[in-house]
């Protein structure tokens, strides 16, 4: 029997600052075996070892199409994140996972693709985007509403602002905005009032939605004015995994008629398991 | 099923021999009022009265503590934590507690099976016990006061001696390889289990079907009663320690002194600790102990679908080591029952 929480090792070969507060780091598996056969689905997870320092769970926030290779947005928010901040091109960490059940992004491939990320939670929905980016043809209109409170605390910005021509001549809208920031010369106020600028169908789309518990309702609310199908709005969640294998209980979410571990049964779910759920968001 | 019987003057020789099939553990008496499971020097210490004990059976296979890998800082290597387990033997599982194993093999084994506690699955053997119950123990209203696999052999109380059932291969086997302490099951002894298990049925404090509660407890999340049984709470945890079923961990790296190795261990960890709900960024989901307190009942009560039972195998242990008194069972009844009052 193989030990689930054995780690394989990864090894750093890029650090980049998105924000002051976020990092993004490019890994590759040591082992060429394991980098050959390692896969994920976008909205998937994975669990980031240091050793002696512990352990945390992150989203991958790359496309799933270069094998052997994964990004991760990290933010300074605790211990071993901190120390993650302090890894150079070249140190070594643990991985293990992917985890969870990601997006179904087979289901989206012919559909109108609207990607709402509110602050850090554009990280997993850059893995979608960019897995759609990478498979182009299968996908209708693409809109992604990227939002922060300040023009520089916008994960991505120069990333989404450098691809505008090719956005442009692939049907892609991108929307960065932001809510407090005089100085900002693009779109203002919340992600929710965007929605009605984006390029996409709502009644041939599916939506993905990150951030913050507290903003979730308003999306709702706007999507379903806007004309989108309950249905096809899904949403990823956030909890201190500490095994990403659904055992340590740390994730555990829901009600007595519907008890989750968010780390095997989500992190994604659909809007009508949230709406039914108290404690899910 | 196979069925055995066994007399009162060899149960004794019978449990001597079960220290050859490795380390015996049965409940003892340790203090005026409270047991323990310890392993068995003599086996006449054995109490086999006991209600409940201090920690229930997941100690054996989820320990309080234990080393997942031996970590090499400077070489970042991990080493998997895997020294040999020897055998044992438990001796003496009430029928909820083996529920509350099936419980957590069906998490620990499922999927992404957990290899420190399969191993320890694997070396152990159990063996039930028969038990009347206390004003504490539901277990009828979970269905889990009787059990029909998930054990090697469970001993049924007679006037004089046990009636043995057999539930796995290797319970066939150590019944086999001491079949002259055993004699077959005659009438008297099936009237005798039948008059005990009558007597068992009866003495239950509470009776009735307990399915709906599930629904019922979602609906009441904002009864008054919640802040007020909450506010009783100390947030100790015992409730959650002291459960067959409750199995949440939490994982840690300690760096030795020298800071070039270290150990990376879990240990239980419980969803009335304020850091349980708590992620990066410092939201917590489970904010007030309101919140931590309503959630145990919610996870409790909520279906274990492959079993088809709640996680709370209605063994009563949350109920008598509450320091605070909080009684778990009336607190079901008293939603309940004002559920019928609201709603006619």
């Amino acid at each position: 029997m193989d030990n689930v929480y054995s780690v394989y090792k990864c090894r750093v070969l890029r650090t980049y600052d998105l924000t002051d507060e976020e990092k993004l780091f490019l890994f590759r598996f040591e082992d060429s075996v394991i980098a050959e056969k390692w896969g994920f689905i976008p909205g998937q997870f994975i669990q980031l070892t240091l050793p002696g320092v512990g352990e945390v769970p992150i989203s991958i926030c790359s496309s799933p199409m270069r094998k052997g290779f994964f990004e991760l947005c990290i933010k300074t928010a605790g211990r071993v994140t901190q120390k993650i901040h302090e890894m150079k091109p070249g140190d070594i960490a643990g991985v293990r996972g992917p985890y969870g059940n990601g997006f179904p992004v087979q289901k989206f491939e012919e559909k109108d693709l609207l990607l709402i990320g509110c602050g850090i939670g554009m990280a997993p929905l850059r893995s979608v985007f960019m897995y759609a980016v990478d498979n182009r043809w299968k996908f209708g209109n693409i809109t992604v509403i990227n939002s922060a409170r300040t023009g520089n605390k916008l994960l991505f910005r120069k990333e989404l602002e450098a691809m505008r021509d090719m956005a442009e001549a692939e049907n892609i809208r991108i929307i960065q905005t932001v809510t407090r920031d005089p100085d900002w010369p693009g779109w203002v106020g919340r992600a929710q009032e965007h929605i009605r600028h984006a390029n996409t169908n709502p009644k041939n789309s599916y939506v993905c939605v990150c951030g913050p518990p507290q903003v979730y309702h308003e999306i709702f609310e706007k999507l379903i004015e806007g004309g989108y199908n309950p249905r096809n709005i899904y949403v990823t969640l956030e909890r201190r995994m500490k095994c990403g294998v659904g055992k340590c209980g740390h994730c555990i979410a829901g009600s007595s008629t519907f008890l989750k571990y968010i780390c095997i049964d989500g992190p994604v779910f659909g809007y009508y398991d949230i709406i039914s759920v108290s404690g899910l968001i | 099923m196979r069925y055995l019987k066994i007399g009162k003057d060899k149960t004794y020789e019978f449990l001597e021999k079960l220290k050859k099939y490795g380390k015996l553990y049965a409940p003892v008496k340790i203090s005026d009022k409270f047991y323990a499971r310890k392993e068995i020097e003599d086996v006449r210490e054995i109490a086999f009265d006991y209600q409940r004990t201090l920690l229930p059976l997941k100690k054996y296979f989820l320990p309080t503590c234990e080393k997942m890998f031996d970590i090499d800082i400077e070489k970042n290597e991990y080493g998997e934590n895997l020294e040999k387990i020897e055998p044992f033997v438990i001796f003496g599982a009430h029928a909820c507690e083996i529920v509350g194993l099936r419980i957590l093999d069906g998490v620990y084994l499922n999927v992404y099976p957990d290899i420190y506690y399969a191993r320890r699955r694997k070396a152990g053997i159990i063996i039930g016990l028969s038990c009347l119950p206390d004003e504490h123990c539901f277990c009828n209203l979970r269905r889990t006061d009787f059990v029909d696999i998930g054990f090697d052999l469970f001993f049924h109380e007679l006037p004089d001696g046990y009636l043995i059932r057999v539930g796995s291969q290797r319970g066939h086997e150590i019944v086999d390889e001491n079949i002259d302490l055993f004699k077959s099951v005659e009438q008297k002894d099936i009237d005798a289990f039948r008059e005990f298990e009558e007597r068992r049925q009866k003495s239950f404090k509470y009776q009735g079907s307990f399915d709906n509660i599930r629904y019922i407890l979602e609906l009441t999340a904002n009864d008054k009663l919640w802040d007020e049984e909450s506010e009783k709470c100390l947030g100790c945890g015992n409730c959650t320690m002291t459960c067959p079923t409750c199995r949440c961990y939490d994982v840690q790296d300690i760096p030795r002194i020298n800071l070039k190795s270290g150990e990376r261990i879990r240990f239980w960890d419980s969803c009335q600790f304020r850091s349980h709900g708590l992620v990066a960024g410092g939201h917590n989901f489970r904010e007030t102990k309101k919140d931590r307190f309503f959630n145990r009942y919610v996870c409790k009560n909520s279906y274990f679908y492959p079993l088809g039972t709640s996680y709370c195998v209605g063994c009563g242990n949350c109920t008598y080591f509450c320091p605070a008194n909080i009684d778990f069972q009336k607190n079901l009844d008293k939603i309940r029952s004002n559920y019928e009052v609201i709603h006619g």
